[in-house]
């Protein structure tokens, strides 16, 4: 059956992943640029899946570990990323501590959640529905970076305050652990490959070829 | 002369297209294949399937893109020169600096959040800005500079870890954090790299990734 869409995909072609030039898969790599060609991105949800879990485990540490140590006076404090949202919130600075919130707690577990629902779609265990799941797609790309603002602030406290002995502060595991499901994260939303939600709603709407992902023999 | 005088001319013609190109443009987010249609600057063309931008011809691209990536340069700079934050508390003042920050967290053990800091704020910036410069100043005058394709691939791959806007975001909220115990303010290295921050965003969007490859393709044949 014909598709009122032609994919380059059907015709064995694809666009560079780096500089959009679109050739036969057969070559193997992009005639420009030298990047490796690919229908669609080899082992996505593998890879995708693999990185999420790594992710929400590091997760959990990242949020009952402390982040950074405040050592006033000889009073040692230990301080956690949501104890620190805690904090702005009670003092009055809504804003801030809802930056915060937003940034450390729920981007992270937003996009896990969003890239647990972009898998199953991908495999065709839900309705894929590309339009909105795209536009998940790409707030979660967007939004992801963000998450890394409370590290850089670990750093910066760390840095500026060395007040004699009167005030310290010194950066824990958590900021460890915290960086690395944003980074996780990072990986995980690049691995995933959009395109194929493309090709599930057109196998549902049609009988459609499934899209080979592995380089056809020639 | 005559060479150079076509190259010239040729450079500053809009958008060329690569004697090798097959005319076609797949969607990078649903895979529908287009014939390819010049689109005048200023204009962009949209995916007929799930109108995704497929390729947009900026106005002016090469030289926006030189300017501000020089400007980004520049201001990187000051960034260096001044510090971000100023404190002074219990008769003692103290300065907030990029490497000073990344300095910190490997004096105390995370060397990895150290580099990781490096990386983000200072190596990516560098990459993006500085390896826009390397490729789009010669362009202007129709050469490909050498190792042109390498570094406007690293480049590409160097942006989405490029988090100067994080920073300045974590530097408020530090400010916010410290304003109860000291008096801290912002300093020159802050704005220097508020401004970083607009002039890589400005480069990177004043010219759209297929028309730099476009053309330094042209320009290498």
């Amino acid at each position: 059956m014909k598709n009122r869409f032609p994919k380059g995909a059907d015709r064995g072609l694809a666009g560079c992943h780096t500089c959009g030039k679109v050739s036969p898969v057969i070559l193997g790599r992009c005639p420009r640029c030298g990047v490796r060609l690919h229908v669609r991105t080899p082992n996505s949800i593998q890879t995708t899946l693999a990185l999420m879990a790594a992710a929400i485990t590091l997760y959990i540490p990242s949020h009952l570990l402390p982040v950074m140590t405040v050592s006033e006076l000889g009073e040692i404090t230990h301080n956690t990323i949501i104890s620190g949202m805690l904090t702005f919130w009670r003092s009055g600075a809504y804003p801030i501590a809802i930056v915060i919130f937003t940034a450390s707690i729920l981007i992270p577990l937003l996009k896990i959640a969003a890239l647990s629902w972009l898998c199953a779609a991908a495999t065709g265990r839900v309705h894929p529905s590309p339009t909105t799941l795209g536009k998940i797609y790409w707030i979660t790309e967007l939004l992801g970076r963000w998450s890394m603002v409370d590290i850089f602030v670990v750093g910066i406290l760390v840095s500026i305050v060395q007040v004699g002995n009167y005030m310290s502060i010194t950066p824990g595991p958590g900021a460890l652990a915290f960086a690395g499901v944003v980074m996780l994260t990072m990986f995980a939303a690049m691995s995933f490959d959009p395109r194929m939600l493309w090709d599930r709603l057109d196998e549902i709407s049609s009988d459609y070829p499934p899209i080979p992902t592995s380089k056809p023999e020639s | 002369m005559n060479r150079t005088l076509t190259r010239t001319v040729k450079s500053a013609m809009s958008w060329p297209r690569p004697r090798t190109s097959n005319g076609q443009s797949v969607c990078h987010f649903c895979d529908t294949l287009h014939e390819e249609r010049h689109v005048r600057e200023g204009l962009a063309a949209r995916c007929a399937r799930c109108g995704a931008l497929l390729y947009e011809n900026r106005a002016g691209s090469l030289a926006r893109a030189s300017a501000f990536s020089l400007a980004a340069l520049l201001l990187m700079v000051l960034v260096h020169a001044f510090p971000f934050l100023t404190m002074d508390a219990a008769s003692m003042r103290r300065e907030l600096t990029l490497t000073g920050a990344a300095g910190a967290l490997m004096k105390d053990g995370y060397q990895v959040l150290g580099v990781a800091i490096i990386l983000f704020t200072l190596v990516a910036p560098i990459m993006l800005a500085g390896g826009m410069l390397y490729v789009c100043l010669p362009l202007l005058s129709g050469r490909a500079a050498p190792g042109a394709i390498t570094v406007a691939k690293w480049m590409y791959r160097s942006e989405p870890w490029n988090m100067v806007e994080v920073f300045l975001l974590g530097v408020m909220v530090s400010l916010m954090k410290l304003a109860k115990v000291a008096d801290v303010h912002f300093d020159m290295g802050f704005w220097a790299f508020f401004g970083v921050m607009l002039c890589t965003a400005a480069a990177v969007s004043g010219i759209h990734r297929h028309e730099l490859w476009d053309r330094l393709e042209v320009a290498r044949t």
